[in-house]
């Protein structure tokens, strides 16, 4: 079976004219504008098999979303090649559209002041859906998303965790074979993303869907996709099945513990200190060499705290983790 | 056939979310009557005192602003869109548009309508009844001159509007500019004369909005149909040259906000 | 425990504080430079509409209507002298309207300096701006038109009656603002006020044209202290007209004070009564 996607080596670089300072600056702009390059994307290459579940991940302005544009058709790039199902994204549009499925995690395709049912019946308009068969599976994602009891609320009104929850419902109501979504999660709860990331995989399994989507929350690869690609500096650094990367990079968290006493001694295999404030206690804890619950557990024995925090390590971290061992 | 039927569906729902807050939308056509009401007042007063301006008197005045109402009413109704177009540009909202299969620019007009606007139509429309010759052949010309001009600021609104794809100032000066074409298509055609109505025909094209088609009300004759009819569809074809320059601009990450 | 101030030492510093909020309002519109532009050039496309009207009107001289009534010159530069303060008053009615029902008004009751006071200095700082920026725009029109001059001190009349006239017109829409105190939405009270301006402003036409009951009232009345003085000094310049002019604007300006004063007292102590 053909890829999914096939994208050999894509550059974008956005061309804007440098504004001057006030009226002389913006006269003198229009004049003679100074033109500055910016590479968004410095030529990525990858393929994804039909059915695999891929997270592009990476730093904020990495090029995740850039990428993701022009594999959607929204952005074209500079130069380089794309097939996705077939099509050149860029140059077919429309075609690919019925296609495919896209989520934007910041921005809406569905009507802000209509009811979700009515949304829905639009995009039914939209993709040309014939009315029996639409309706069966609005009916049969709308009961496996669970979103029954949202259907005659404006879309407005929903929580954020709601309204991602009726966004994808939509992106896969004309039965697209791919999904893209661009950070589905952010600002969501840990429920909301829970929920999100749990039909994700569910639905690909069962249809096998293929999904790409871009993130800067690791926890989005750990429990949906099986290959990640990571993208720093607007090119792939890594590209790997996740349960590599994970055992690699992702077995770590950060402890911070707030305690009356000024200092707390903990010596635990794999948990390290990092410098912190009094009565703060920044652990770095390798998960692999001591589970979470003993140190927190052998922190309560030591008694005294009064707060704790479980955390990822920052995305930075885990970036420069990666480039650290790419230099080996 | 199905680009109609899907933006007939969308438009409609874009109507029916404009009456979701009843009171707000009573108020809002009645303060648009109101409003339209008081002009005419002000133009019966003008012509008691001065009787003629430039050939026009008060009823060839009620019906120019008939005429005006309504088109600006049924657009704004039904393709409220263009209003906050450049908006819409700006912040992004053509992403999504751009992963459907249907034209963006259709989505973009069929997005929105305006609750004031119903006010205009009731209004151009009473006194298009009130003022305008029942015959047959006058009431199908008023409704071609209405079409006509519902075209030339349609692709007026969204020329202006489509400068947001070059610069992000365009949001208040797309405004701007379709205030100044309704503004000066409220004012009797004949007192525009020498580069004043060469502006009125090309920068800010009143002519085709209105004065071309109400001309045509006026005194019609083919060449006054050909001269109306030329003008909105050369507005019409230069609306969509832009609009899909500046979509390709847009897709190429040049525009602000993208 | 501090003791209040006595009432002259309030005064000086209040005033102090009104000329700061006017030199930021100040320094905020000029700062936002393509925004006068803007209005510049707004300024400029009402006056070629209303200009080609009115001397398309003026040139036909139609006798036995109000035409023969009309200067020699035309209307051209009446229009230019209304347009020029209505286009340079603030919209001081939507901050008032946003702050009374958003509660921001909450943390500057609170605070020693007077919010209303301030808030006007502030907006009246931004008006100032654009009654320079518009001022400078009219009068390359007016040269670039080639029509005459105001004759003798035509224009120095225009500049105090015209400057005084927009602050009056801040003050009104100031009314128009605290009506926000009452009614969820200013818009119906805006439209109306707008309206009487106008109709009884001179903004329809100069006052001088209406029937003598229509005139009696408008001249009687704030929107003419607000715009029509300030046009007819340019119709009929004379000292004894802008003396009668100047009289009437300063009676409005202690009028529409002790009204706002009044307004806001009400509004606010119906605010703290019902939050």
């Amino acid at each position: 079976m053909p890829p999914a996607i096939t994208v050999k080596d894509l550059r974008k670089a956005y061309r804007f004219s440098k504004r001057g300072r006030g009226f002389t600056g913006a006269l003198a702009g229009l004049l003679h504008p100074e033109i500055v390059a910016l590479q968004a994307v410095a030529g990525v290459s990858f393929e994804i098999a039909a059915g695999e579940r891929v997270a592009i991940i990476g730093p904020n302005g990495a090029g995740k979303s850039t990428t993701l544009k022009m594999l959607s058709g929204v952005l074209e790039p500079t130069s380089g090649e794309a097939q996705v199902l077939g099509y050149t994204p860029w140059r077919q549009r429309k075609s690919l559209a019925y296609e495919i499925g896209v989520v934007f995690g910041q921005r809406s395709q569905l009507w802000t002041d209509l009811p979700v049912r009515d949304s829905f019946a639009l995009l039914r308009r939209v993709y040309d859906q014939p009315a029996d068969a639409f309706a069966n599976r609005r009916d049969d994602l709308v009961e496996r998303f669970g979103v029954g009891g949202l259907m005659d609320q404006p879309v407005g009104r929903l929580s954020l965790g709601q309204r991602m929850r009726c966004e994808i419902v939509a992106a896969l109501l004309h039965g697209p074979r791919l999904l893209f979504l661009d950070e589905p999660t952010i600002g969501l709860d840990v429920t909301a993303k829970a929920a999100i990331r749990d039909f994700i995989r569910e639905q690909s399994l069962a249809e096998g869907l293929t999904v790409v989507l871009t993130s800067h929350d690791t926890r989005d690869i750990e429990l949906v996709c099986e290959r990640v690609i990571v993208i720093n500096s607007r090119r792939i650094v890594l590209d790997q099945p996740t349960d590599q990367l994970r055992r690699r990079f992702i077995a770590r968290k950060l402890v911070t513990l707030q305690s009356q006493a000024a200092r707390l001694e903990l010596d635990l295999p794999g948990v390290t200190r990092r410098p912190s404030e009094p009565h703060t206690t920044v652990l770095d804890v390798d998960t692999r060499q001591t589970r979470i619950e003993a140190v927190i557990g052998a922190a309560l024995a030591l008694g005294g705290i009064e707060d704790v925090t479980v955390e990822d390590p920052p995305m930075e971290e885990v970036i420069h983790e990666i480039y650290a061992a790419l230099d080996h | 056939m199905n680009a109609v039927t899907t933006y007939a569906a969308q438009s409609l729902a874009a109507v029916r979310t404009s009456f979701a807050d009843r009171t707000n939308f009573a108020l809002q056509v009645a303060g648009m009557a109101v409003n339209n009401g008081f002009w005419l007042v002000l133009w019966f007063l003008f012509f008691a005192g001065f009787r003629q301006v430039g050939g026009w008197r008060l009823g060839d005045v009620a019906r120019m602003l008939g005429i005006i109402y309504t088109l600006f009413g049924a657009s704004t109704v039904f393709f409220g869109g263009y209003r906050d177009m450049a908006g819409a540009i700006l912040r992004g909202e053509v992403d999504p548009l751009l992963t459907q299969p249907k034209p963006v620019l259709l989505r973009l007009l069929a997005r929105e309508s305006i609750p004031s606007a119903w006010g205009d139509l009731i209004t151009g429309v009473a006194i298009l009844i009130s003022s305008a010759r029942l015959d047959l052949g006058g009431a199908g010309l008023t409704i071609a001159a209405i079409a006509i001009g519902m075209t030339a600021w349609l692709s007026t609104s969204v020329i202006f509007a489509s400068l947001a794809f070059w610069f992000a100032g365009a949001r208040s000066l797309s405004r701007d500019l379709m205030d100044f074409t309704l503004m000066v298509s409220t004012y009797p055609a004949s007192i525009y004369s020498g580069w004043v109505k060469i502006v009125a025909f090309t920068v800010l094209p009143a002519g085709f909005v209105a004065m071309a088609p109400v001309g045509l009300v006026r005194n019609p004759s083919w060449p006054a149909a050909a001269f109306a009819i030329g003008g909105a569809a050369a507005y019409g074809a230069l609306a969509l040259a832009v609009f899909h320059l500046g979509l390709r601009r847009y897709r190429r990450g040049a525009t602000p906000g993208s | 425990m501090r003791s209040t101030p006595p009432w002259t030492t309030r005064t000086v510093s209040t005033l102090a504080a009104m000329g700061a909020a006017y030199r930021v309002g100040l320094a905020a519109a000029l700062a936002a430079w393509p925004v006068l532009l803007g209005r510049a050039i707004f300024y400029g496309v009402c006056l070629m509409v209303l200009i080609a009207f009115w001397d398309k009107v003026g040139a036909q001289r139609l006798a036995g209507t109000l035409a023969v009534r009309l200067p020699p010159g035309g209307l051209g530069v009446y229009v230019g002298v209304t347009e020029w303060i209505t286009l340079s008053v603030p919209a001081i009615q939507l901050r008032l309207e946003d702050d009374i029902r958003s509660g921001a008004l909450e943390p500057h009751l609170l605070r020693p300096k007077p919010y209303l006071a301030q808030t006007i200095a502030g907006e009246a700082g931004g008006m100032s701006a654009r009654l320079a920026m518009l001022a400078v725009a009219g009068l390359l029109l007016l040269t670039l038109s080639g029509r005459p001059w105001p004759a003798g001190f035509g224009l120095a009349y225009v500049a105090v009656l015209g400057v005084i006239g927009a602050t009056i017109g801040v003050l009104l829409y100031t009314l128009v603002g605290l009506t926000a105190f009452w009614l969820r939405r200013v818009l119906p009270a805006l439209l109306i006020m707008q309206k009487l301006m106008f109709l009884l402003g001179g903004l329809f036409a100069p006052i001088s044209l209406y029937p003598g009951w229509l005139h009696d009232i408008a001249a009687a009345s704030p929107f003419a202290a607000h715009l029509a003085f300030a046009g007819q000094a340019v119709i009929a310049p004379s000292l004894a007209n802008f003396a009668g002019a100047l009289g009437a604007q300063a009676a409005w300006f202690i009028g529409l004070c002790l009204a706002i004063a009044l307004t806001w007292r009400t509004g606010l102590a119906k605010l703290m009564k019902e939050g």
